[in-house]
């Protein structure tokens, strides 16, 4: 047993409303460099749609994350899907598995002193946009959130990988009220259990924090090579085209260790983000990434440790995981939505890297009907209406449970067993034996419906972000100075970033 | 002078610069160090440049390596013809392959915007004198034919004399300039690797091939404090490992120093009788030594060495035989049924030439491919040797010891073609005709 922590986080796709503050937090602190003007280390993508970079889902083409390699006599291997050790040989001077500037946008700015200079005329002056990569005008074919709230669209929505799922007839369902079906995926860096970056980095830059789990990439050792950014199957890891480097997601580890959350959680206007250690046993994490598709989140929740079990603690403090560590894996939030109640499910585990980002599936029932110009409720039987969900419950199962309708049904009918029980006890317009047999069927308890209602709608930032001291002034070199990398082309580095000759 | 400074300080420059200029930018400045892809901006014309380019000049690279390195070995496989033309052929193949490609990259920097928000003066500086080099390396190929030959007895002896630090510019002295030019680039190229993008051949990450597919990172101590015992117990087995390691190196050494001792305190003990044998044999071998030598000697004093029957030399096959100087040499029948005597030392670097006369009656050095004339002893164009092979004066002699004709040291015919019976007839290679020449 080798029992380790590892700072995760839980998304509540009911509650994010699409804002994208936590893009914008995250790019004013990271990525406002230059090199890193498309990058966006932390985005908010419209479901159904093609995602950012465009169809980053297609692993057919850009052959991210693992495979699973049986052999003849039973025994079974996972392989990365491209990128492993001669692959990444043949390729290291080109690989068709990149994906390049178009398939993310050209960074723009405007000229914005051509307001003050233009010589006085009959027109009002303009400030055309320029490319920030070559500085001449350019014509901008895409931006960031290109696609946003454009799931009606037939150029985005429709183009949706994960729409394989469905039958023509419901797609047919789905599109029928193409207006107002859709929901928002934020995405993060996962920091993966099983990360197939750090699998794939030829230079081994990409490593994983013992402590926290925290992917990070050594921005000294790496050498841009960008197998990386081929081999993260959600496409997470960006080439800075400045400096030649690689950069991801940091779990902002700067805030974390100096005890603030990072910048998107603390910014999230909708309080979506939940942040939490959770202890898991990394010998088990090759193995349960092995199993079937089907069985692939149960076999996550099998390596995720429980933190109240003696003996896990006793092998995590062999392990140095300090007490501090431990006492916040039993408070963690994470932990209450993985593996207490089961509501939180994590994103294309399928490609098994066992992410350690999990979100809660958005409850899209259809509420009511308009009909000959009539609109009508159909609230009473909107629990059984599951099938009949707005976005069908087969599309959420291919992006949150690897295709396991069962799974994500759980979590629905939990989900929506909180909000009879809620309503019943304010309103009492539900008939009570309803909502006790939607109780049973969901398989949920009184106190356990109370403790959901008050962690998704009440808590406070202490309780959605139980954070463990992380003490890392007790082993780090202290690197360069912020004040003199902020704006230059990198940070974390001992010396000043610059690209090389 | 201008040879010892090109072909001696700037390779010692270019070696020492680009050692410790890489060692301290790896070392110090490693944020600097990439490959510094553009794929991401600019991905179809790469795919036509990057590829061909890196493919052939890393084929083209490890040929010269194993010429440079393995002499011998490349020379061994080279000695067939048929392995000869497919590496020539080859080479040349993949330097076009190479040029192609850096032109397309040369081509996308030129044209790209994206590319040249990208580009340094160094990357220009980098990518015109790969051009120029490998040119310059192709026409070398093609205008001197079998380089993957001569190199390893040119350029791979020169190298040496540089690394064994006795330097020794007279292997690639008489290369022709372009070939010199040559050398003189790959120096600047190793010269410019820590200062430009070059420094990316440094950083190939082989390491890759060996190592765990996950990597882990503790930084915090109380995770080393906790494993503590299993360190310790890891750094006791290693050293056991290492203390065996020694131990058995150790051992081996000593095998030679231990098998000595023993000898000389229990080894076979010799009889008076053995002991005398054993000089006996000495003394006699030492002997056949000395008359070989006096054997030599009298040949190099007589006037006259018997080359052989006139009977028995071929206009199309000659025969060798060895000189007053104890070289070889060669003997030919001439159209005027006279002998035609001619060294078989190659005047370039001394190899024995072969026997056989080829269609346009020249004989051929199979070190390094120069054809010479056995008419007038010069060597092709182009051949790695520049001086004629010398022709030898002959004295022909019948039965009684009378000379019937002679050609002295200045070429000049005295005599004519014995009639009658070839057979009685003997050809000397004659001293006193070169000395009276002198004279």
């Amino acid at each position: 047993m080798d029992v380790r922590a590892q700072v995760s986080m839980v998304f509540h796709l009911d509650k994010c409303i699409g804002c994208h503050t936590c893009s914008i937090a995250c790019k004013n602190i990271w990525t406002d460099r230059q090199g890193t003007e498309y990058m966006w280390w932390n985005n908010v993508e419209t479901k159904p749609g093609t995602g950012f970079p465009v169809l980053w889902e297609d692993q057919k083409h850009y052959k991210g994350g693992w495979k699973v390699n049986g052999n003849g006599n039973g025994k079974k291997d996972l392989e990365l899907l491209s990128q492993n050790k001669w692959d990444a040989f043949i390729k290291l001077f080109y690989n068709p598995n990149q994906p390049g500037l178009e398939d993310y946008y050209e960074p723009w700015t405007y000229k914005y002193q051509d307001l003050f200079d233009s010589p006085a005329g009959n027109d009002q002056p303009t400030a055309i946009p320029v490319s920030q990569i070559t500085g001449e005008p350019m014509d901008i074919q895409a931006g960031p959130n290109w696609d946003d709230d454009l799931s009606g669209s037939n150029q985005y929505a429709a183009n949706d990988i994960n729409l394989d799922a469905l039958s023509d007839e419901e797609r047919a369902q789905l599109f029928e009220i193409e207006q107002i079906s859709m929901f928002y995926l934020p995405r993060m860096c996962n920091h993966c259990a099983n990360p197939s970056c750090v699998a794939s980095c030829p230079s081994g830059a990409l490593y994983k924090r013992g402590e926290d789990g925290i992917v990070l990439i050594n921005q000294d050792l790496c050498r841009g090579w960008r197998a990386c950014v081929a081999a993260c199957p959600y496409k997470k890891i960006y080439y800075n085209w400045k400096t030649g480097k690689s950069e991801k997601c940091i779990l902002c580890y700067p805030r974390l260790e100096t005890g603030q959350p990072p910048a998107c959680f603390q910014s999230c206007v909708g309080r979506i983000r939940y942040l939490g250690v959770l202890l898991y046993d990394a010998e088990r994490v090759a193995d349960a990434m092995k199993v079937p598709d089907e069985a692939l989140v149960e076999a996550q929740r099998g390596a995720i440790c429980n933190p109240f079990d003696e003996k896990v603690i006793a092998a995590a403090k062999k392990n140095g995981v300090s007490d501090e560590f431990i006492f916040a894996a039993q408070k963690s939030p994470v932990w209450k939505y993985v593996m207490e109640w089961k509501l939180a499910l994590p994103l294309h585990i399928e490609y098994r890297t066992m992410p350690m980002l999990f979100y809660v599936p958005p409850l899209l029932p259809v509420m009511g009907k308009s009909e000959n110009g009539k609109y009508e409720h159909l609230s009473e039987n909107f629990f059984s209406g599951l099938e009949n969900a707005r976005v069908p419950v087969k599309y959420l199962a291919k992006l949150f449970s690897a295709g396991n309708v069962e799974l994500i049904e759980a979590s629905l009918k939990k989900i929506m067993a909180v909000r009879h029980y809620k309503r019943s006890l304010e309103l009492g317009d539900f008939d009570i034996k309803l909502v006790n047999k939607i109780m049973r069927e969901a398989d949920l308890s009184p106190t356990q419906a109370e403790e959901i209602y008050s962690l998704t709608t009440l808590a406070t930032p202490y309780e959605r972000f139980v954070l463990p001291p992380i003490q890392r002034e007790e082993a780090m070199s202290p690197t360069c100075s912020p004040e003199v990398c902020k704006g230059c082309e990198g940070f974390g580095c001992d010396e000043v970033p610059h690209r090389g000759p | 002078m201008i040879d010892s400074l090109l072909l001696i300080a700037l390779p010692y420059v270019a070696i020492v610069v680009c050692i410790v200029g890489s060692v301290w930018r790896i070392r110090t400045q490693a944020f600097g160090l990439s490959a510094l892809s553009s794929q991401f901006l600019e991905s179809r014309k790469l795919l036509w440049g990057s590829l061909p380019w890196h493919i052939g000049i890393g084929l083209i690279l490890a040929g010269h390596l194993i010429a440079l390195f393995c002499p011998e070995l490349w020379r061994s496989l080279l000695a067939n013809p048929t392995i000869l033309l497919v590496i020539e052929s080859a080479g040349i193949g993949l330097a076009c392959l190479s040029v192609v490609g850096l032109m397309v990259l040369f081509w996308r920097r030129l044209t790209s915007a994206r590319i040249q928000a990208v580009t340094s003066v160094m990357d220009l500086v980098v990518l015109t004198l790969l051009l120029g080099q490998i040119v310059i390396g192709m026409i070398v190929a093609l205008q001197y034919h079998w380089g993957a030959v001569w190199a390893t007895t040119t350029a791979t002896p020169y190298v040496w004399s540089l690394a064994t630090l006795q330097p020794d510019v007279s292997f690639v002295a008489d290369l022709p300039p372009l070939m010199k030019a040559h050398i003189v680039g790959a120096w600047l190229l190793i010269l410019l690797i820590p200062f430009s993008r070059l420094i990316h051949i440094f950083t190939v990450p082989l390491e890759y091939l060996f190592r765990p597919p996950q990597k882990v990172v503790w930084t915090n101590p109380r995770h080393h404090e906790a494993t503590a015992f299993l360190s310790d117990d890891e750094a006791r087995r290693d050293f056991i490992k290492g203390m065996a390691a020694l131990f058995v190196g150790g051992a081996l050494l000593s095998v030679g120093a231990l098998d000595k001792v023993f000898r000389f305190f229990f080894g076979p003990r010799l009889s008076p009788k053995e002991e005398a044998e054993i000089m006996g044999t000495r003394v006699k071998r030492l002997e056949a030594t000395a008359n070989e030598k006096k054997l030599e000697l009298e040949r190099q004093t007589s006037d006259y060495i018997f080359v052989a029957k006139l009977s028995e030399l071929q206009a199309k096959e000659g025969k060798y035989f060895i000189d007053f100087a104890m070289c070889p040499a060669l003997a030919f029948l001439d159209g005027n049924n006279l002998p035609n005597l001619i060294s078989a030392k190659c005047t370039h670097l001394g190899c024995t030439v072969l026997n056989q006369v080829d269609s346009q009656g020249r004989i051929l050095c199979p070190c390094h491919l120069s054809y010479f004339d056995i008419a007038t002893g010069v060597p092709n164009a182009g051949a790695p040797a520049k001086e004629p092979l010398p022709h030898l004066p002959w004295a022909v002699m019948d039965e009684s010891g009378k000379m019937v004709a002679h050609k002295s040291a200045n070429g000049k015919i005295i005599g004519t073609a014995p009639a009658g019976n070839a057979e009685s007839y003997s050809v000397f290679l004659a001293k006193h005709l070169a000395e009276e020449s002198k004279a």
